[in-house]
């Protein structure tokens, strides 16, 4: 079988290991980078994230998907050069201010990781101000935010108004139990992400990749 | 206190209607084990008394209680092992059972809270936790200044949430005028409710 296919089926059927030695095995039969990476590693975490979208796959299957990437692309990154890109983006994410919850930050945090973005993850309880300072130190694309309950929703929007208010190039989805397209609307972020794989396609889209 | 979390529970909460695939299922046996090893329940309900800064969801109750209900924080702190060790699946798994287990404890200290209630001769009641159904989030101060003198293990942030996490608490008021029982549909989410659909 191809081995960029058999990378493609690691990845799909969320096999770590075989993920690896497949992609361990590609570079040392010369494979191109660029396949392994685009037709191997990310194909695969593209249909992962629309089959779950589909409901077709639920979280764990995705996590597990998410892992086997991570561990192909860390074999894979130092033959790129530093020139090349090859995360779709960086993502700075959070729990909003004065929200404890995480559990869905950090599911969305390692299916971004595993769909090719750079993430900085700030766990929970991040001021807007935090928020703002991290994106910048570290060239984000996209800030995503996240909350469990009305009362810390509203921090989300002192986010966004920050960026307004010193014209920052930020993007800003947010998402969480209580949050709709109403209220990102409300407060003018750019995208609502009603699960993980919304929220991954709508930063996709947000970022014309 | 039977906290006892079924496999088919566990599974119907993370999406599976159908039979899954072995290896999700011997991950979801693996949590349930460890569940039970991690779980240190602790509860408490005071009857209130005092009609002095009382939240107005308890005025006009013949029996007004607050109660808490914790897991403990060796459950949570599982789960942030679990991720920082990489395994994610296993941790969400963990935290979805967790869920479930709090769930179940709060309808024990629920049912209990009925009990003593009728005991004294009030049968009808209804309960709302702080931050939902209309009870502000900063209520959680006054359920918790009921119960300061009870060695719980909840803290309360700054922002009023509880920490261990996996912890319930709510106000319980018997007899009076009752308002109507609950419906969600009036929430905004409710076409998408994923709880709702995987009933």
């Amino acid at each position: 079988m191809d081995i960029i296919k058999e990378i493609y089926d690691a990845v799909m059927e969320g096999k770590v290991d075989e993920a690896a030695s497949r992609v361990q095995q590609a570079l040392n039969a010369k494979a191109e980078t660029n396949d392994i990476l685009n037709k191997g590693l990310i194909a695969a975490m593209d249909v992962v994230g629309e089959k779950f979208g589909e409901g077709e796959l639920f979280i764990p299957q995705v996590l597990w998907s998410a892992k086997a990437m991570q561990a192909g692309m860390d074999l894979l990154k130092p033959h790129f050069s530093s020139t090349d890109r090859t995360e779709k983006g960086t993502v700075v994410i959070g729990t909003a201010k004065g929200d404890i919850h995480d559990i869905g930050k950090n599911l969305v945090a390692i299916m971004l990781e595993g769909s090719g973005f750079k993430v900085a993850d700030l766990g929970v309880d991040v001021t807007p101000e935090r928020f703002i300072e991290k994106a910048i130190e570290v060239k984000a694309d996209v800030i995503a935010m996240s909350a469990l309950l009305t009362t810390t929703m509203p921090s989300m929007g002192e986010v966004v108004s920050l960026i307004k208010a010193k014209k920052l190039p930020f993007k800003v989805i947010v998402g969480g139990a209580p949050v709709d397209q109403t209220f990102c609307q409300e407060i003018g972020a750019d995208a609502y992400g009603m699960d993980a794989a919304d929220g991954m396609r709508k930063i996709k889209g947000l970022l014309g990749r | 206190m039977n906290l006892q979390v079924s496999r088919e529970d566990l599974l119907k909460q993370i999406g599976y209607k159908d039979s899954p695939q072995p290896r999700l299922l011997a991950m979801v046996v693996e949590m349930l084990g460890l569940l039970e090893g991690l779980v240190e329940p602790r509860q408490a309900f005071r009857q209130i008394q005092d009609e002095k800064d009382l939240p107005a969801f308890l005025s006009g109750a013949v029996l007004k209680y607050a109660g808490a209900v914790t897991l403990g924080p060796k459950l949570e702190d599982k789960v942030k092992d679990l991720f920082d060790r990489g395994k994610p699946a296993e941790a969400y798994i963990l935290d979805i059972a967790g869920s479930i287990a709090v769930t179940k404890a709060g309808n024990t200290l629920w049912n209990e809270i009925r009990e003593d209630a009728a005991a004294n001769g009030s049968k009808k009641g209804l309960r709302r936790t702080p931050g939902c159904r209309g009870i502000d989030l900063e209520t959680q101060q006054w359920v918790f200044e009921k119960l300061a003198d009870i060695d719980l293990g909840i803290e309360l942030t700054s922002s009023y949430m509880m920490s261990p996490r996996k912890s319930v608490s709510f106000l319980a008021r018997f007899g009076g005028k009752l308002k109507g029982s609950f419906s969600c549909k009036g929430c905004r989410q409710y076409a998408d409710c994923t709880l709702r659909s995987s009933k």
